[in-house]
């Protein structure tokens, strides 16, 4: 009886230390080297977000959630040139010069009419400039060489110019000879064994979120002016610097709630008098468009009404070229950088048409998609033919607007500040869509080359800070 | 005072999950000692639960019983693709019974039962990656059975409790804003079912047992939602709000065989048929801003089906070894599995073993060991995916005193 019971408790004790193990997954790299990651990008890949580059967006980016995971499969570590400041740096072209403004935030914000509602504002009101210059112009060039090189505002024909620098200070700021360098040769200087490179989407970007005013990239011309030839070249370049790599499309750009947030038709009105005020001024132009045969018209009425716009494409004759304006359709873009304040309170969209660069009309939306088209089938044709993963940043932003995309719980769509994808600026990723945009790339090299990078997880990434 | 009451005991009752859904089976020591099987056996007054109708089989007049046990549960998580993995902390279950019944004539037994057929708590780290869809929960649920059951003639015992069921439950979760925000929903109800049960004494060797007991569904009807979140969010989603929801209690039907093959051992099989499928969709609804708050979450719940087998051998007239083995196949979907009810097809043994120092006094000791086996699941609604394995340990304590 005794023998019995000490068996039977040694074997409870020997039970009890037993628990449950769930070890499915090894991470492997397959033979890849992951020990130094080159990163060669746009504000996307360098972490810029809520309208300005800083210390923690940076973290937050895509490739930086990469390098973490790529950890796991010996990789190394992944240096940033890193912003000195948490407000964040952004130099905007004024009429009077450029003016440095902070990241934004969500906050209060009151209207002219008096309203106050949650918008995103500036972190900082009417910053010290010469502390934001210091800050953004502040060489980090010694604490190079740097795994992630992505500038913002850079376009493909960027990459071969010497003097990028100059122009741009995002680059000025880590580039060593800002004068001479070119951002191309920037990832050679870790001698990378593994590379991520995703250009092409200001090619398309700068002419949308300009409404149409900057020019498209070309799809032809020769290196430094058609995205072809230059693609090539860079991607050759990238190949000749570590011959495995990932490559990213670009995305549908009038996705992005920068786009897709302002209405086109966001003109309330509740009188009669006002219908009538505003069809009278307008009588003159309605007769004008009917004698030339053509097909504009502009009427007002009760209830919402499509804003009165800049059209610089209408096909009217020389006398009339005052007259380039109309009412805007269902399906053109009106950005969310137009001064609300202006239609409200300033007559913009009824007595005084909406500026052109502010409103994607049909025809420009037409151009950016065949721009985004053409980039992609190049880039696609360059992944097969340098045998490279490829990014679908285009189907995933699509998936995001069309169904949502949900993960562990997170539910991504292309709306504005609740549709977690995006950050407060509405065309750059929050940190939860960077963790999202982390696992498709890591999903993209795992598919290509039979690695096992992890998955993060994007509940570990903050969402979109809130008062 | 009563409530207060009703209050502590459910505190105590805390149990913690295991396998089946969030169902509890530990109604006596003595059938936890033979692979939960208690249909076709005459084990006293814990027969209040597991079949009324054997209760009037009972060899003296009176059976006085109380009995707990002590879960250590612990579910293992690997989330899909990933190499970050995650175990739960649940607090120690202690699910407890307490039964009485007396014969007041050859005919007539009467009993009453306080038992915790159901609970499930749950409590995974307040940062892991599925605290969008739970953090903690715990379910619990206790009836009280007065029963009634009739001897005809020694062959046939027919039996019939009236249940008073109290259930209670509480969840946690994070929401997907900042500063930490998360919801907190508890609420209780009572309802009322029943349990009957067939008996027959097939000669010496053989008895059958069959039993139902109904499905009872919680209704909580002003249940307490409380939401943490950032300031800016408040005129959208009230803090404080009412909330309703129904959580089934599954019926169930037990139909079990038990044969002595000798003086000293007797053998025994049991087959549980649960009606989980009722347990098809987890709703709430809010009292304010129910456009906003409303959910429905699927859990497509399928019936389930138990095989038990158990042995008991009687070493001598006070000492009496158990033993036994069941599959529990797991009534949870494959893609509707959420982490707040970690329900893995499972395969357990129990031990047990009676001892009795004293004429009519009866100690009885039992240990259920089940390993929920490994399996991939995924929350689709979520898109939560990864593999699970669970381990459960239940130690128990009864004592029976008749005479």
């Amino acid at each position: 009886m005794k023998t019995i019971s000490i068996i039977l408790i040694s074997l409870l004790v020997l039970l009890f230390s037993c628990k449950p193990v769930v070890d499915e997954f090894t991470p492997g790299s397959n033979h890849l080297d992951f020990s130094r990651f080159a990163v060669l990008g746009n504000s996307l890949s360098a972490g810029f977000a809520d309208a300005a580059l800083y210390r923690s967006g940076q973290e937050y980016a895509f490739p930086n959630i990469m390098a973490q995971q790529f950890k796991t499969v010996g990789g190394g570590t992944f240096n940033i040139p890193f912003m000195p400041t948490e407000d964040g740096v952004r130099p905007n072209t004024t009429s009077q010069g450029i003016y440095f403004s902070t990241k934004l935030k969500v906050g209060y914000s009151m209207d002219c009419l008096g309203n106050t509602s949650l918008s995103p504002v500036p972190a900082v009101e009417n910053p010290d400039q010469q502390k934001l210059f210091q800050e953004l112009l502040t060489s980090v060039a010694a604490l190079g060489p740097f795994n992630n090189t992505s500038v913002p505002a850079t376009g493909i024909t960027h990459l071969f110019f010497e003097g990028y620098g100059v122009l741009n200070p995002y680059y000025g700021r880590f580039a060593e000879n800002p004068p001479k360098d070119r951002l191309i040769d920037e990832p050679a200087k870790i001698d990378p064994t593994f590379f991520f490179f995703w250009i092409g989407a200001n090619d398309a970007l700068g002419y949308a979120s300009s409404g149409g005013v900057q020019p498209l990239t070309p799809v032809s011309g020769p290196i430094g002016v058609g995205f072809d030839a230059t693609y090539n070249a860079a991607i050759a370049t990238m190949v000749s610097y570590a011959d495995k790599g990932l490559i990213g499309n670009v995305p549908d750009v009038t996705a992005a709630p920068y786009f897709t947030t302002v209405p086109y038709n966001p003109i309330v009105l509740t009188e009669q008098a006002q219908v009538d005020a505003l069809n009278g001024a307008y009588a003159q132009y309605n007769q004008l468009m009917e004698a030339n045969g053509l097909p504009y018209r502009i009427n007002f009425a009760l209830g919402q009404n499509p804003m009165v716009i800049m059209d610089v494409d209408m096909p009217l004759p020389p006398p009339y070229e005052q007259f380039k304006f109309r009412q805007a359709k269902e399906n053109e873009y009106v950005l969310l950088s137009i001064p609300q304040d202006s239609i409200k309170c300033g007559g913009w969209g009824t007595q005084k048409p909406v500026p052109n660069k502010y409103v994607l009309t049909e025809l420009e939306t037409a151009n950016v998609e065949s721009a985004v088209d053409a980039y992609n089938s190049i880039i696609k044709k360059a992944a097969e033919d340098f045998n490279l993963a490829l990014f679908d940043a285009f189907t995933f932003i699509g998936k995001t607007t069309e169904t949502g995309i949900v993960e562990d719980g997170i539910t991504f769509t292309g709306s504005f500040i609740t549709g977690n994808t995006y950050s407060t600026d509405g065309l750059h990723l929050s940190p939860q869509g960077n963790a999202m945009v982390a696992n498709i790339c890591i999903e993209a090299i795992n598919g290509k080359y039979g690695s096992n990078v992890p998955l993060c997880n994007v509940t570990d990434y903050p969402p979109l800070l809130l008062p | 005072m009563r409530k207060f009451t009703i209050l502590m005991l459910i505190i105590v009752f805390s149990t913690s999950v295991f396998a089946g859904g969030y169902q509890v089976r530990l109604q006596g020591n003595k059938q936890t000692g033979i692979g939960l099987i208690g249909t076709p056996l005459v084990y006293g007054s814990s027969s209040i639960f597991y079949n009324p109708g054997s209760l009037s089989f009972m060899e003296k007049n009176w059976h006085f019983e109380v009995g707990a046990n002590a879960i250590f549960a612990t579910a293992a998580f690997q989330k899909a693709n990933s190499d970050y993995q995650a175990e739960t902390s649940n607090p120690i279950g202690t699910p407890f019974n307490v039964y009485a019944a007396g014969k007041i004539n050859k005919l007539i037994t009467i009993g009453v039962g306080v038992y915790t057929p159901y609970g499930s708590s749950a409590a995974w780290d307040s940062d892991w990656a599925g605290r969008l869809l739970v953090r903690d929960i715990s379910l619990q649920a206790f009836f009280i059975q007065p029963t009634i059951s009739f001897n005809i003639k020694d062959v046939v015992g027919i039996g019939a409790g009236f249940i008073y069921a109290v259930g209670t439950f509480e969840l946690n979760k994070s929401l997907n804003y900042s500063g930490d925000a998360s919801a907190s929903l508890s609420g209780g109800s009572s309802d009322i079912g029943f349990n009957i049960g067939l008996f027959i004494k097939a000669g010496d060797r053989v008895t059958v047992g069959l039993d139902y007991r109904s499905e009872i569904i919680i209704k909580v009807t002003d249940g307490d939602a409380k939401f943490n979140i950032p300031s800016s969010l408040e005129s959208l989603i009230p803090t404080d709000n009412k909330f309703e929801s129904d959580l089934p209690l599954p019926s169930n039907f037990d139909l079990g065989i038990s044969v002595r093959v000798s003086d000293k051992v007797m053998l025994a099989f049991e087959m549980n048929w649960i009606n989980w499928s009722v347990y098809d969709t987890l709703s709430f609804k809010f009292k304010e801003a129910g456009d906003l708050l409303d959910s429905k979450n699927p859990r497509r719940y399928r019936d389930s089906f138990i095989p038990r087998i158990g042995i008991e051998w009687a070493i001598s007239k006070k000492v009496i070894f158990r033993g036994g083995v069941y599959y529990d196949q797991t009534p949870s979907n494959e893609d509707y599995f959420s982490p707040e009810t970690v329900s893995l097809n499972t395969l357990a043994y129990t031990l047990g073993l009676s001892i009795e120092p004293v004429e009519g006094l009866s100690i009885d000791l039992s240990f259920l060991n089940l390993f929920g086996l490994q399996e991939s699941r995924t929350y689709l609604p979520d898109n939560f995916s990864g593999t699970y394995e669970s381990i459960t340990y239940i130690p128990g304590l009864g004592i029976s005193y008749t005479f």
